[in-house]
């Protein structure tokens, strides 16, 4: 009886319905990570069959689905330009909207920047990452159509996170989401005086700032586990079985931003250092702890 | 294997395997989008940690184990989420009572602890060896042996209760 219950019992377990997006979401996830599955073969039949339908499904998309509104904000055409008064308006909005799948972009500008090659690089920067955003999601979409209705989304902004006499920091978000969603933030700090962007490296006098930012991070994360048990960062307490990779210290090129208080800010993507239900990690790293490895006092205070 | 390789190595097999991932990811959270999303958040972390693969062959296991393991983290999440016991009581009673067979075949697995029930999927369902799921799981061969005999024995007295109703 054991056993016929069990392969009852199996039986029903390999009855489980697969859901249709699930090939789709599982490449996804890979791609997200930075993998590249192009080069898998698919058998020529398969594969012709799949570009005539998605070359039809393009079109379509193209014609009917895209609001492309390629207005310039109207704040654009007043920047003043005396006094160097540094602001992001929003360059370009994309706008897909369906029943199923809807894209919200916004592909900010830095205007009023004296130096004008810093400022159209980060613009082209901006307006590059969103167009491949863009893009991919179009793609994405004509991939899962194949399998019948295609549910995703994907947006991108920006905020202002900081913007004092001295620092302009701002913070740009690319949020995808398909079953689980997966956001990217990416941040760009500016020094309105001497006009330069401010790289994390550039604020230390040598590269000890990587170790002693870590090791105060990581005492952060030992506190917040302690204080609450639903909080997990994977570091060497919670991964004691060696799969998956402990965060250890921040890279040295970590995103951040210099908060209104003067406080440096150091951001985790997610999924980098803390299962997916903890977001996008941030800390704020007491001044006292790296006021000795400081360049000057001037950003950070 | 160079970073290249490795990462396609993991992408096809996670390819080929989704769905034995996608029953071991639902045996836990019981739904659709959350064992979506535990899939793929596994993968996500399987690419990120890809350094700890020390030997390709043994992906299976290694995949399993995260597996397993994020989905532990998202139940460890949810229960500070839900409901207080009672009236978690009171919602499998409810359930109890308009049940038919194979639900309470169903159901007495699910009614086993999260450590049993893993044993038995993985050795039942997706065929694994007992020291694989000792390596799975993080524990040793004869931990398993033991939880494996009991977990059958309760899921024998649960079936046979309710044959008798």
């Amino acid at each position: 009886m054991k056993n016929n219950n069990l392969d009852k019992l199996k039986k029903e377990y390999m009855d489980i319905q697969i859901p249709d997006e699930l090939d789709f979401l599982v490449k996804k996830a890979l791609k997200d990570s930075g993998v590249d599955i192009s080069r898998r073969k698919r058998t020529g039949l398969q594969k012709s069959a799949i570009a005539v339908a998605s070359l039809a499904a393009s079109l379509v998309l193209l014609t009917i689905g895209v609001n492309t509104s390629q207005a310039f904000a109207e704040s654009l055409s007043k920047v003043p330009v005396v006094g160097s008064i540094v602001k992001l308006v929003t360059f370009r909005e994309y706008k897909v909207d369906n029943k199923n799948y809807n894209a919200d972009i916004k592909v900010p500008a830095i205007k009023g920047l004296e130096n004008k090659e810093l400022e159209s690089s980060l613009n082209e920067k901006y307006l590059a990452e969103n167009k491949k955003l863009y893009e991919q999601f179009m793609k994405d979409i004509k991939e899962l159509e194949k399998n019948g209705e295609a549910h995703m989304g994907v947006s991108s902004g920006y905020q202002v996170m900081t913007d004092n006499d001295t620092i302009f920091s701002v913070k740009r978000y690319m949020l995808t989401t398909a079953g689980s969603s997966y956001t990217e933030l990416k941040y760009d700090t500016i020094d309105k005086k001497k006009q330069v962007l401010i790289t994390l490296p550039s604020l230390f006098k040598d590269e000890s700032y990587v170790d002693i930012i870590s090791g105060n991070i990581l005492s952060q994360m030992r506190e917040q586990m302690k204080g609450d048990e639903g909080m997990i960062y994977w570091i060497d307490e919670q991964v004691e079985d060696g799969l998956t990779e402990a965060f250890e210290r921040i890279n040295k090129d970590q995103g951040f931003y210099i908060n209104p208080q003067g406080k440096l800010v150091i951001s985790f993507d997610k999924y980098s250092v803390a299962p997916g239900y903890m977001g996008n990690p941030e800390f704020i790293i007491p001044t006292e702890e790296i006021s000795a490895i400081l360049v000057g006092s001037e950003y950070i205070k | 294997m160079n970073k290249i390789n490795l990462e396609s190595h993991i992408a096809d097999y996670v390819i080929k395997n989704k769905e034995s991932h996608y029953r071991l990811a639902y045996s836990y959270v019981k739904n659709r989008e959350d064992a979506l999303d535990i899939v793929q958040e596994s993968i996500y972390k399987a690419i990120s940690s890809k350094r700890t693969l020390k030997n390709p062959d043994h992906i299976r296991t290694w995949f399993y184990r995260i597996i397993v393991n994020t989905s532990l983290d998202f139940l460890r999440k949810q229960k500070r989420l839900v409901l207080s016991d009672d009236e978690a009581m009171l919602l499998n009673e409810a359930a109890c009572e308009d049940s038919y067979r194979d639900i309470d075949l169903q159901k007495a697995l699910y009614n086993l602890p999260d450590n049993c029930r893993s044993i038995i999927v993985l050795r039942y369902f997706e065929d694994l060896k007992i020291d694989e799921i000792a390596e799975i799981l993080g524990e040793n061969i004869n931990t398993i042996k033991t939880r494996l005999y009991k977990s059958l024995e309760k899921l024998r007295i649960q079936l046979c209760e309710s044959e008798e109703e």
